[in-house]
């Protein structure tokens, strides 16, 4: 880098010049919420969205968490962030490792008509989730979980084995045929090999479920409003609530603080989790 | 000790047939080699021998047990894979023991063992490192160790020295024929390399097309070769194959050429069909140059090229039509050139019926 020639100099500046202004240009809206959450509502009034807030407060975060208004519940989001974190534990758990164990199976057994399960998995995967929503509707109802949390569970986890088992299939089919040869002559049968040998190759596949399946059911809108019943309602159909409740003055700063309460745990779960992406850990497993 | 049998075994993957009847007797203590090209149905006969695929028809006894129907984990056997297939995620000392601890084995009784084996693989620093920390030649130990943790009373190895170098191959053949002497085990071995089945095996089947085409031992199976197949595919370098036909002088002979050599000491096993197409195999140091004055076979050829391996020197001549190559001393074969007189030594020669490919 030591030698640049001028035009080259020029170049670079230029590149980066355009980087940082196309970077600025797309954060500008989450800019503008963050700044307008940190704003009185007088200053919201008076000034330009563009003008930092002159002494920026948490109060409308607190209020969004904990007083905003729903209709005629003034709980704040953090009712629905608790029921968002109900419906997204075991979900995301149950799911992953459905997945996962479907993979296995389909990659590593033989299993009558894998490849005819695989197509069917594969078209779910594409079929858009409008196109089932009433049946699934009457199906949920006739047993008795419609509008529940088992229910609204009960859909996520559906709705996410398809590509769950997809993603672990092509995974595991990637494993050597051998290993689970091996363990069979070991003794070892479907659920022990499953167990001891599988899933603790599988960490970083797993994070990878993980976070697309979290993402996934955090933000889910759709399915919520309609599976999770009132009791249940997840924080994504509350902030709708809140942001469109019409009763007497619009907070806009109360607001955008709920959106981005919303919005921040699958984005400290990237953070966190980034890392695990790009490590190779079956390196060196087989052949030298 | 206990022995192998196969009976009949049949396997197809969709249209192709990948074992077609094989019949097949492993004696208690024998070290078999399955040897062939890749494709011949070698490792799908020891997958199936382990129980690792379904077969379509046929039978394995082992230890005079029917096993067809058993469990790989049920058959008494221990396996050792060609690509070492060791739990990525354990370490050599859980490799090693994931087996017992699937069945249960007391905790004191695993620790012996795996001491034990750690002891005879002199892998005992390795335990507690994960597999890709170890070299190939450690893997194949541990690969190895934890097949001889089960005490099976047959080991059954794909290819297992494949993946490694040619100076560690050739040390762990060793260390593969030692611990046999020692553990005095039925051994069943998938190869490729004829060098390795030769060195180690007390029988070699040479499969071919999903068929055996001979089962015997080495020195039989490199003196005798069975079929023009297995002549061609044992020994290295390979046998010379010069065509022919058969006429009778006063005893049998074969015309080669514009020479007449000789058979009145050559074993017929099928009846002598004169004017018969043949094909007649020599090995390359059953190729000598003629002294002059020398009795036997003495044919004329020019010579093409050297070939020097080290020890021998592979010469390759011109002889009418044919191609014939002689393993010559590198003194003889120094500033070979021209025409030169070659003796075949008529009591090592095989022939073989060009249309069945058989032994006559």
């Amino acid at each position: 880098m030591s030698a640049l020639t001028a035009p080259a100099r020029i170049g670079r500046f230029g590149l980066y010049a355009f980087l940082i202004a196309t970077a600025l240009f797309f954060a500008i809206p989450l800019l503008v919420v963050i700044s307008t959450s940190l704003k009185s509502l007088d200053e919201i009034r008076d000034f330009s969205i563009f003008v930092p807030p002159s002494s920026p407060h948490f109060s409308a975060w607190w209020k969004a968490w904990h007083a905003a208004c729903t209709g005629l519940d003034c709980g704040g989001v953090h009712v629905g962030f608790w029921n968002s974190v109900r419906i997204l534990i075991p979900s995301v758990t149950l799911s992953v490792l459905a997945g996962a164990l479907n993979g296995y199976a389909l990659s590593h057994w033989k299993v009558r008509g894998a490849d005819l399960i695989l197509l069917a998995l594969l078209l779910g995967a594409f079929i858009p989730y409008q196109v089932i929503l009433y049946p699934l509707v009457k199906i949920t109802s006739t047993i008795g979980i419609y509008s529940s949390l088992p229910g609204i569970i009960a859909v996520h986890i559906l709705f996410g084995l398809p590509v769950m088992t997809l993603l672990f299939r092509n995974f595991y089919a990637g494993l050597p045929d051998q290993l689970v040869k091996a363990a069979r002559v070991d003794g070892a049968g479907f659920w022990r090999i499953f167990a001891s040998v599988m899933l603790p190759l599988s960490v970083n596949i797993l994070i990878v479920a993980t976070i697309l399946q979290t993402t996934g059911i955090w933000n889910d809108y759709l399915l919520g409003l309609i599976f999770a019943g009132r009791e249940n309602q997840p924080m994504t159909v509350q902030l709708n609530a809140i942001a469109t409740t019409s009763t007497g003055e619009i907070e806009y700063n109360v607001n955008m603080a709920a959106a981005l309460l919303t919005a921040l745990p699958p984005l400290l779960l990237y953070f966190a989790s980034g890392r695990f992406f790009v490590r190779g850990i079956t390196a060196g497993a087989v052949k030298g | 000790m206990i022995g192998v049998v196969v009976r009949g075994l049949s396997k197809s993957f969709g249209p192709v047939q990948a074992l077609r009847g094989i019949d097949l007797v492993v004696e208690p203590g024998d070290f078999v080699v399955l040897l062939g090209p890749s494709g011949c149905g070698k490792s799908t006969l020891l997958n199936a021998i382990a129980g690792l695929d379904d077969i379509d028809a046929g039978s394995v006894q082992i230890g005079g047990v029917d096993v067809t129907q058993r469990e790989p984990s049920e058959r008494g056997i221990a396996m050792v894979f060609q690509s070492y297939a060791l739990y990525p995620t354990m370490t050599v000392r859980r490799n090693l023991s994931f087996g017992l601890r699937v069945r249960s084995v007391p905790k004191t009784e695993i620790e012996r063992r795996v001491a034990w084996v750690s002891e005879l693989l002199q892998i005992g620093g390795l335990l507690d490192r994960k597999p890709s920390q170890l070299s190939g030649g450690q893997r194949q130990r541990v690969a190895i160790g934890r097949a001889l943790v089960q005490q099976a009373k047959v080991f059954l190895l794909d290819e297992p020295l494949s993946n490694l170098d040619a100076k560690l191959r050739t040390e762990m053949r060793i260390e593969l024929k030692r611990l046999h002497q020692s553990l005095g085990a039925t051994i069943i071995y998938v190869t490729h390399d004829q060098i390795e089945a030769m060195t180690l095996a007390t029988r070699i089947a040479v499969m071919r097309d999903g068929r055996i085409e001979q089962y015997a031992a080495p020195d039989v199976l490199y003196e005798r070769p069975a079929t023009l197949f297995v002549a061609g595919f044992v020994g290295s370098p390979g046998m010379n194959f010069l065509s022919g036909s058969l006429g009778r002088a006063s005893t049998p002979v074969a015309r080669i050429e514009t020479d007449t050599i000789p058979l009145d000491s050559y074993p017929f096993r099928a009846a002598f069909a004169e004017g018969g197409e043949v094909v007649l195999g020599i090995r390359p140091e059953h190729v000598s140059l003629a002294d002059p004055g020398a009795r036997g076979s003495v044919i004329e050829a020019e010579t093409l090229f050297i070939e020097p391996m080290g020890a021998d020197t592979l010469v390759w001549f011109q002889y009418g039509s044919q191609r014939i190559s002689a393993r010559l001393s590198p003194q003889r074969a120094r500033g070979l050139s021209g025409k030169v007189r070659l003796a075949l030594d008529i009591d090592q020669i095989s022939l073989f019926d060009p249309t069945t490919e058989r032994r006559l």
